[in-house]
């Protein structure tokens, strides 16, 4: 079977400190994955491993089977994006010229945009609906228009492999389900898709699949229902034991989608 | 797919009117340097009307011995210093926000100028007057002083990727004092004791001096090479703006693009400090002004903020020999004097930004 993307005994560590320890997991490629675990487990840092940012201190990350290692930075901008929790940008773009610098990895050395790269961007603001922000200023954006315009940066890089980090973080939830509906779409329009997700509850009817990360545990895969069982979370985010299941609040979660 | 083929179009019309206006905004500047550089030879101590100087240039008048040696010997040398010293300045100003991502960041600021000051004192008072590559020793050292100044600056500025202002800017202020007066310490090593102390007086001030024009050439051609290098650059800034890691994981080189940029930045200033010393603000003012006019993209930015900072130093230098002539003020304190306060006013502006980030977060 094909791989999209392949860890294999995957380990970083950072001044000292092993962040990730020997992570292996593979994902298919079409599948939508939601990446899971508590705080500080590793899960950004996961995901910059997996856009060749940094590189894993021990073990092996494979695209299509080919490591990552040895791949030009162009060459994985072109198949990777990875749409980060924070972007800071010190000056006024507008979100079209945000939007250019997602065909970085197309330009030559002296060149501008040319008429595909046009295109790319037209399809990227149209899969994430953003027309209507074109012309407006980066920075005077609110928190959900923002993330879409970051998920349209990365679409803009045309690429088979799409690494969202926290994408719901800090939306309401008006906003929350309007980005699960679009990570929705981008999936069916064929996107292999690696999220990590804080809302346990948005991830079911979603994501084909979830990867769990928890403390000195071998990383944990499966179908949404088989992973995101009680008694598995409780262990692996550390739950008070006498507040029982109920306040993960899968279900609580899960009514609101109904609304 | 309707949607998609409608607004392509639309989006190419708006790029080439943009590109239609940008057009003509560097038109129009170009069209305000000459006629400064007109005016500025026209006056001084003697005055030279522009009437006698356009017969000159279109009808071939003779100008009499005098007239001439003021104006080709004299004036034209200087405009043309002070037109070069703005547009390298204004560059490299514009390259170092770019670098910092801090839109505080000038040649002056983060002690470049400084570095090329005791680069080129330590060349002139410490060294044999060598050459290498046709280079002299002095503008080699001023090159080699103000790149790594900017190394040492970045280093010390950045906290987890970052360049926050304060950091910058007293990482900034510390270095460039510490090179500016160490400067006089080289001075005193020189043999001929006191005679340096003149030109290192004129540099300190940011005094623009009279160059020979062979000097001028030499100077001019390392003021085009570093801009024309610039403009691959310009491109890769505008995706630097995003962060590292956005840079990064959109396949760009971010430690080569950091390279060239502190090497042209680094050729431009100390260029710049050659003919005119320790101009501060210059680099500050000018983008922050063709930012107004272009816009953020740094491609478009390049000629725009290069002719407005040459305009402007034509005619400040201009106002600095005339306005209380016969005596001259160096360009550079009136700089100071004009700069500092604007320097304070986006200081705070760049304050109240962050305050409202803060509140909004």
């Amino acid at each position: 079977m094909s791989t999209m993307l392949e860890f294999s005994g995957a380990s970083f560590s950072y001044s000292g400190r092993e962040v990730l320890a020997e992570v292996s997991f593979a994902l298919a490629p079409g599948e939508c994955a939601a990446l899971i675990g508590p705080n500080g487990i590793g899960k950004s840092t996961l995901l910059r491993i997996a856009a060749g940012i940094v590189l894993p201190s021990a073990g092996l990350v494979l695209l299509e089977g080919c490591d990552l290692k040895q791949m030009r930075r162009r060459a994985i901008a072109r198949s990777i994006a990875l749409v980060a929790q924070q972007v800071e940008v010190p000056f006024d773009f507008t979100v079209e010229q945000i939007l250019g610098q997602g065909r970085t990895p197309y330009l030559s050395f002296f060149g501008g945009l040319t008429g595909a790269d046009h295109d790319a961007i037209e399809s990227a603001i149209e899969a994430t609906d953003i027309g209507y922000l074109r012309y407006r200023i980066f920075n005077q954006l609110s928190g959900g228009e923002r993330q879409r315009v970051k998920i349209a940066l990365g679409l803009a890089q045309e690429p088979r492999l799409l690494l969202l980090d926290e994408p719901t973080q800090s939306l309401d939830i008006g906003r929350q389900l309007e980005m699960i509906e679009l990570i929705r779409s981008l999936s069916q329009s064929g996107v292999t898709i690696l999220a990590a997700m804080h809302d346990l509850g948005l991830i079911e009817g979603t994501f084909s699949s979830v990867l769990l990360l928890s403390p000195n545990q071998p990383m944990l895969t499966g179908k949404p229902a088989d992973v995101l069982m009680p008694r598995i979370l409780e262990r692996a985010f550390n739950c008070p034991p006498q507040q029982g299941p109920t306040l993960l609040a899968t279900e609580h979660l899960r009514s609101y989608r109904a609304i | 797919m309707e949607t998609a083929l409608g607004a392509a179009p639309k989006a190419m019309r708006r790029g080439a009117g943009a590109e239609a206006r940008s057009l003509a905004v560097i038109a129009a500047l170009l069209v305000l340097l000459i006629a400064s550089v007109l005016c500025s030879i026209a006056v001084g101590a003697v005055r030279v009307p522009i009437r006698t100087l356009a017969a000159a240039l279109v009808l071939q008048h003779t100008l009499s011995e005098e007239q001439r040696v003021i104006l080709f010997a004299i004036r034209l040398p200087r405009i043309l210093a002070s037109a070069f010293v703005g547009a390298a300045l204004s560059t490299a100003g514009l390259l170092f926000q770019g670098l910092f991502r801090n839109p505080l960041a000038d040649p002056y600021v983060i002690g470049s100028s400084g570095g090329a000051v005791l680069g080129a004192s330590a060349g002139l008072f410490l060294l044999p007057p060598v050459s290498m590559l046709g280079f002299s020793a002095t503008a080699l050292m001023a090159f080699a002083g103000s790149s790594l100044t900017v190394v040492l600056v970045y280093w010390l500025a950045r906290v987890d990727g970052q360049t926050p202002v304060a950091t910058l800017l007293l990482a900034g202020f510390a270095v460039s004092t510490m090179l500016s007066y160490s400067s006089y310490f080289v001075e005193v090593l020189d043999q001929d004791y006191g005679l340096g102390l003149r030109v290192l007086a004129s540099w300190l001030q940011g005094m623009i001096g009279i160059p020979r024009w062979t000097q001028l050439g030499v100077i001019g051609a390392m003021i085009a090479l570093a801009f024309a290098f610039s403009f691959p650059l310009a491109r890769r800034l505008n995706t630097l703006a995003l962060g590292d890691d956005y840079a990064r994981q959109l396949g760009l080189q971010v430690e080569s693009v950091r390279i060239g940029v502190i090497a042209a930045a680094s050729l431009l200033t100390a260029s710049a400090v050659a003919l005119g010393g320790l101009i501060s603000f210059v680099g500050l003012i000018v983008p922050h002004f063709a930012r107004l006019i272009a816009g953020p993209d740094h491609v478009r930015l390049l000629p725009v903020t290069a002719l407005a900072g040459a305009l402007f130093l034509v005619v400040a230098d201009t106002l600095a020999r005339t306005i209380l002539a016969p005596s001259e003020v160096p360009v550079g304190v009136l700089m100071a004097f004009l700069g500092g306060p604007f320097f304070l006013y986006l200081l705070r502006r760049s304050k109240q930004g962050a305050g409202a980030k803060r509140a909004g977060a």
